[in-house]
């Protein structure tokens, strides 16, 4: 990934951070929340290579990090999507060229994002923090699935275009 | 070549997560660093907030409305019904009114507590992406707020302040699973624990292994060492389900908070704890007492049998 294009994408993931924490979260999804942010990053990570994902992962937990209503020690966000990133980028030929089919693509986004949190739950009881009852946490889990899944298909033509606009030809 | 190319990957996947767990490890040491971090993102995003929150609030309340129309409309007829019954109790013996009105002096918190207090208004809630329960207020260092004060609704207690810059703070709300708050039983002023489960409901656990719980007992805050991080005497939530495991050594509860969390849209921030009697929690305002005094006037008359002149004054004075 060029310089460029590590900057537009931080300037990118900082814009959909803003709208996740002053617009989405004031929303009261039925069924747990929704977090555009995460599902975003997530297909980000998706539509990269093998060393654009883990890029693009850790630079998006770096932001989600930032998140001053996180009890979370900073980098936790950032090591679990660089984590996410690998997997994606070592076990995406799998499933042959998946962004080109939107069906397996919202699967995969909405795999990811449960993924992604559950790495978040496990490695939180590792470092000591309070995650709530087991019930409660997999209504968080599923309700995040079920809102990626619905949400992801609305959201992928915008990102596809903001995406082509961002790359080089050189990239392209 | 390829190799090279995958060396590179596993040098750059190596990196990054050494960075992050560089990052992690500061932050659990206590390096002041990360905090700083978050607090200027707060910064940077309480303007945003509060202008999404003015122009979008409207929309969150709808869908608010619309997920909790069920349970609203129940609750309301549950309300009417009772209110109705309430109503002809009080027709029906004057001493119901007398309670009713002991209940009203209860529940008129900040103004009988003596709370100075700081209105503010909730412009975020907490991120989807973490399992924290928070919100975010428009009110901050400014308007006098600190870390670590009361906050509480107009049906009790809300949470505690965790995070505040100069134009906002952030409000750990008391369901959050990491929430633990010293509680007292008004009946029997046995003292527990209370904690936050994520939903809606609580749990309590007695410290006193002779203390009882009876469903439907309320609950108020113990209140902490100056007054910091909670005030006395703050309603908390009630008694719902007793836990009748016979292996526990404490008794526990399950507790329903007065205030709904869900639907927060004005806080109160406390500011200065009353300066009467701070440990004494909720306690009903002593009703004026009446007295008559009858004074005798003497009235000259004929008769042998002395009268009392039916004209009293009357004073009124407090217990």
């Amino acid at each position: 990934m060029s310089p460029t294009r590590i900057f537009s994408t931080l300037a990118f993931l900082f814009i959909l951070f803003t709208i996740q924490e002053s617009a989405i979260s004031l929303i009261h999804f039925p069924i747990a929340g929704f977090s555009l942010y995460l599902a975003v990053a997530i297909s980000l990570i998706a539509f990269e290579d093998h060393n654009g994902s883990l890029v693009v992962g850790f630079l998006a937990g770096i932001v989600l990090d930032l998140s001053p209503t996180s009890n979370a020690p900073f980098g936790q966000w950032a090591l679990i999507l660089t984590i996410v990133g690998y997997l994606f980028a070592t076990n995406r030929e799998s499933f042959a060229d998946f962004t080109m089919s939107p069906v397996i693509f919202v699967f995969f986004v909405a795999t990811g994002v449960t993924l992604a949190l559950l790495m978040y739950l496990g490695f939180g009881s590792l470092v000591g923090e309070a995650n709530g009852s087991i019930n409660r946490d997999l209504v968080i889990l599923l309700g995040n699935a079920l809102w990626t899944i619905i949400f992801t298909p609305m959201y992928l033509p915008a990102l596809r275009t903001v995406r082509k606009i961002s790359l080089t030809s050189k990239e392209r | 070549m390829a190799q090279g190319s995958g060396n590179r990957s596993r040098l750059l996947l190596v990196i990054l997560l050494v960075t992050a767990l560089f990052f992690v490890t500061l932050d659990l040491r206590g390096v002041s660093l990360t905090k700083g971090s978050r607090s200027v993102t707060q910064t940077m995003l309480s303007p945003v907030q509060k202008t999404v929150s003015t122009i979008f609030s409207p929309l969150g309340r709808f869908l608010s409305d619309v997920k909790n129309f069920g349970k609203t409309k129940a609750e309301l007829d549950q309300a009417l019904a009772e209110n109705k019954k309430l109503s002809s109790q009080l027709v029906l013996a004057s001493e119901t009114k007398g309670e009713s009105a002991q209940l009203n002096g209860v529940l008129d918190l900040a103004g009988r507590g003596g709370y100075k207090v700081v209105a503010a208004r909730v412009i975020g809630h907490g991120s989807a992406s973490s399992f924290s329960q928070t919100i975010t207020i428009n009110q901050g260092s400014r308007s006098g707020i600190k870390n670590d004060m009361t906050v509480i609704s107009q049906n009790g207690l809300v949470g505690l302040v965790k995070n505040v810059t100069s134009t906002s703070a952030i409000v750990l709300l008391m369901s959050d699973p990491s929430f633990k708050v010293g509680v007292k039983i008004t009946r029997s002023q046995s003292i527990g624990i209370l904690q936050g489960q994520g939903n809606g409901s609580y749990s309590l656990v007695l410290l006193d292994p002779a203390g009882t719980i009876k469903v439907g007992d309320n609950l108020v805050t113990n209140g902490s060492d100056n007054n910091h991080p909670f005030i006395p005497g703050v309603p908390v939530g009630q008694v719902t389900v007793l836990d009748n495991s016979t292996a526990a050594l404490a008794q526990s509860a399950t507790v329903e908070s007065y205030a709904n969390l869900n639907d927060l849209g004005v806080v109160s921030v406390v500011l200065a704890a009353p300066t009467v009697a701070p440990s004494v929690p909720l306690r009903p305002t002593p009703n004026p007492t009446v007295t008559v005094l009858v004074t005798p006037t003497p009235t000259p008359s004929t008769s042998t049998t002395p009268t009392v002149s039916p004209s009293p004054t009357t004073s009124i004075k407090k217990k």
